[in-house]
């Protein structure tokens, strides 16, 4: 009865997996009303938070992607809050609000390291604008991504706005042009059927948009986070998402508003971040399962299916890798799941080729790779993130940590 | 221009502290953690080191336990059986092959023989005809003359009746002399009537002794008939014969096969009482597959191995297996163990000729 039942799971996963991306596809190619109605002309006044934590001089460029966008200048403002970074990030952004002064730019300093989602609470507590957009520090924004985001919130109920997350660094090596390939296809085809209902489970933190009342709503919340009294700092952007969703809102990814992230191109980054990612997603599923009947009535099937059933082909996908490891260990090496992988990496390649010329990838086959990755990810991440959900480390900034006096790299 | 500003620094509270649940709870958790992640180390890590092990070993075989009611056995038995069955069949073939064989050659050696007794029958004949055919056409010559001679005296004899008529009604004979001889020239008619018929015979006799007639055709027809007969007979006992040589070598051939299948494991586990073990051995290891090879089971399929049996036969037949291990199609050969610890048989594998790590 269990292997039927873990392998009936496991088919649901890939079923609405693989129904998700081909819906997503035929959204994209031909139903326009799935798309959001933008206007233009409501320019509310936003923030752009921007936490930060050892990026050194990449807050710089990021700050001045931000003061290049063609959104009025006097309707947005940058907040860069720095969360006692161990290196000289705090004198980038301080640099930056010298030189960039076609913007206001305000920069501040938590008195100690407290993690991405507080710092973002802090450097509300300086905002009075209608929309919040926090954004990641090592990002390059698109001038358009801001007005883009604000166009969305003109339709009524939108509570939280993504953006589309671009690899600046695609062909770094096999692991970036994998993860530009995901990200690509993550956002223009898995997303697209949540957009459609409104009920995208997970913007990227990257680029965030929310309404300041729905923020200043689950402020509390965000701070209040924890596992049995360990504050959690990790996965904000899923949690926000979430209890947008919780709240009645609803959520959308327009993928004209769009950032450029530098993606892990070593495997250990690459381990950490996505260890980082799978905690955000077991807690959540937690999360989900402890709050199943107010999920199945108040959201969409959709999304409660994504919620339930994401995670939970993370976790019977391992049992499945263990089986298939000790019932037949070379299954994974045959020839037919790297044609497959192979022939998607064509068609996704083509694609980025054709749509986002800039990441267009110089060794579309190296996604062969992801065989052997998926594999590593599914048998490893998914245990260690559930004997660490203790773990308040970050994994990608750690540098030697050390408090940071108040006011020390001063304002 | 829109102004440049600094925000003063954010201080804020550390968060509080744990309860003493929560403490617990996530030392709990912890130590749990801990002894998880070192389990899944270690399996992982046994996991690389078996796979390592077994791509590199070469001396391994893997018990096999053959049941009489295993598939290929019962598979093999029926197989057994039918061939048998069709020895059986092929022998009351051969039999009955043999008698008709014996039949049709008796047969025709009777039509052989009747055939110069015919010929001599016929040239017989041919002699005599041809002896007494001019006899009878000379006399047949004779006869025509001898009746040419009796009619020119019948046509006398007829003017006679008109004479005795003539007298008989003059009276110068009585009724009486005049029937008497009426009657005598009657005879005398009728003698030549009868002469004629002897002349038609006699001419139909000398046609048959002189000429080739349907009869002897008849007689030679008979002659083509028992020759045919004949030769069908040889081509019946030719195909008779090649039959029975190729069924003859049809037993032969499926008693070779029956004695090679009983040379098979499958035969000796499907027909002995006893429990045998057998073990497939990978062709990279039938250096180590001969008899008397020492025979290891180890722990975890690798450590602390102790001799177990010896290697009792080799059977060359091509077996195709999975790999233990590994799941792929290994190609190899059996082998028949002799253990001394029975339960060896239910190891995944054992290891042939020496221990595959020294202890």
């Amino acid at each position: 009865m269990a292997p039927i039942l873990l392998w009936l799971i496991m088919f649901l996963c890939l079923l609405i997996s693989v129904v998700k991306y081909l819906m997503g596809l035929i959204l994209r190619l031909t139903f326009r009303g799935a798309r959001i109605r933008k206007d233009y002309t409501y320019q509310p006044r936003v923030s752009v938070l921007m936490p930060c934590f050892n990026e050194g001089r990449t807050v710089y460029q990021t700050i001045e992607s931000i003061s290049k966008s063609s959104y009025p200048s006097e309707s947005f403002e940058v907040i860069a809050q720095d969360d006692c970074s161990v290196d000289d990030s705090y004198e980038w952004m301080l640099k930056a609000q010298r030189d960039f002064t076609n913007i206001a730019i305000r920069v501040g300093r938590n008195e100690f390291n407290c993690g991405k989602a507080r710092t973002v609470c802090n450097a509300l507590e300086h905002s009075n604008a209608e929309v919040i957009i926090s954004i990641d520090s090592d990002c390059i924004f698109h001038p358009d991504a801001i007005r883009e985001l604000t166009a969305c919130f003109a339709e009524p109920g939108i509570g939280s706005v993504g953006g589309r997350v671009g690899v600046s660094n695609p062909n770094d090596g096999i692991i970036t042009a994998i993860q530009t390939m995901i990200y690509y296809s993550a956002f223009e085809l898995y997303k697209m059927p949540e957009n459609w209902t409104r009920s995208v489970c997970c913007i990227s933190g990257c680029l965030y948009a929310i309404r300041r009342e729905l923020l200043l709503e689950l402020e509390p919340a965000i701070r209040a986070r924890n596992w049995f009294g360990i504050p959690v700092n990790q996965g904000e952007d899923r949690f926000l998402t979430h209890q947008t969703l919780l709240r009645g809102y609803g959520t959308y990814i327009n993928n004209d508003a769009l950032c450029w992230t530098t993606v892990p191109n070593t495997l250990s980054v690459l381990f950490k971040q996505q260890l980082r990612w799978r905690r955000s997603i077991v807690r959540d599923f937690f999360f989900t399962m402890r709050t199943l009947p107010q999920h199945v009535w108040k959201l969409h099937p959709n999304t409660v299916l994504t919620l339930v059933l994401q995670p939970l082909g993370a976790l019977v996908a391992l049992l499945v890798v263990v089986t298939m490891l000790t019932s037949d260990p070379l299954a994974w090496a045959g020839p037919t799941p790297l044609v497959v992988y192979l022939g998607i990496a064509a068609v996704l390649s083509w694609a980025i080729k054709k749509y986002s010329a800039r990441e267009t990838l110089q060794h579309p086959l190296a996604f062969g790779a992801y065989i052997a990755w998926s594999l590593a990810s599914t048998l490893f991440i998914t245990p260690l993130a559930l004997c660490t959900m203790d773990s308040a480390d970050w994994g990608t900034r750690t540098k030697e940590q050390q408090e940071v006096a108040v006011g020390h790299a001063g304002s | 221009m829109p102004a440049v500003e600094t925000s003063p620094t954010v201080v804020k509270a550390r968060p509080p502290r744990q309860s003493l649940v929560h403490k617990s709870v996530i030392t709990v958790y912890r130590i749990f953690a801990i002894v998880v992640l070192y389990a899944v180390l270690a399996g992982v890590f046994a996991y690389a080191f078996v796979m390592g092990f077994y791509a590199l070993n070469s001396t391994w075989a893997a018990p096999i336990i053959l049941s009489s009611y295993d598939e290929k056995s019962l598979d093999f038995m029926q197989k057994l059986v039918i061939s048998r069955q069709t020895i059986e069949d092929l022998k009351v073939d051969l039999t009955r092959q043999q008698s008709t064989l014996a039949e049709m050659t008796r047969q025709r050696a009777a039509l052989v023989a009747l055939d110069p007794e015919l010929q001599t029958a016929i040239v017989r004949e041919r002699q005599h005809d041809q002896l007494t055919g001019p006899q009878l056409a000379a006399l047949d010559a004779q006869k025509q003359t001898d009746n040419a001679r009796t009619r020119a005296m019948l046509v006398e004899i007829h003017q006679l009746e008109a004479q005795i008529k003539s007298d008989l009604a003059s009276g110068l004979i009585t009724k009486g002399d005049a029937a008497t001889q009426l009657a005598a020239l009657n005879q005398a008619e009728g003698a030549y009537t009868d002469s004629k018929i002897a002349d038609v015979l006699l001419s139909d006799t000398v046609m048959d002794k002189t000429t080739i007639g349907t009869k002897a055709l008849d007689v030679l027809e008979k002659q083509a008939e028992l020759r045919s007969e004949i030769a069908q007979l040889d081509i019946t006992v030719s195909v008779a014969e090649k039959q029975l040589a190729e069924d003859t070598r049809q037993v032969d051939r499926l008693r070779d096969a029956i004695s090679t299948a009983k040379q098979s494991p499958y035969y000796l586990n499907a027909s002995g009482s006893k429990r045998l073990y057998f073990a497939f051995v990978p062709y990279d290891n039938q250096a180590n597959a001969k008899p008397g090879s020492a025979i290891y089971d180890c722990y975890l399929n690798m450590v602390l191995c102790r001799k177990v049996g010896t290697v009792k036969q080799v059977f060359l037949g091509e077996e195709v297996i999975s790999h233990p291990i590994f799941k792929t199609q290994v190609r190899g050969l059996t082998i028949l163990m002799d253990l001394s610890h029975p339960e060896s048989a239910k190891s995944q594998t054992v290891f042939l000729g020496r221990k595959p790590l020294l202890f």
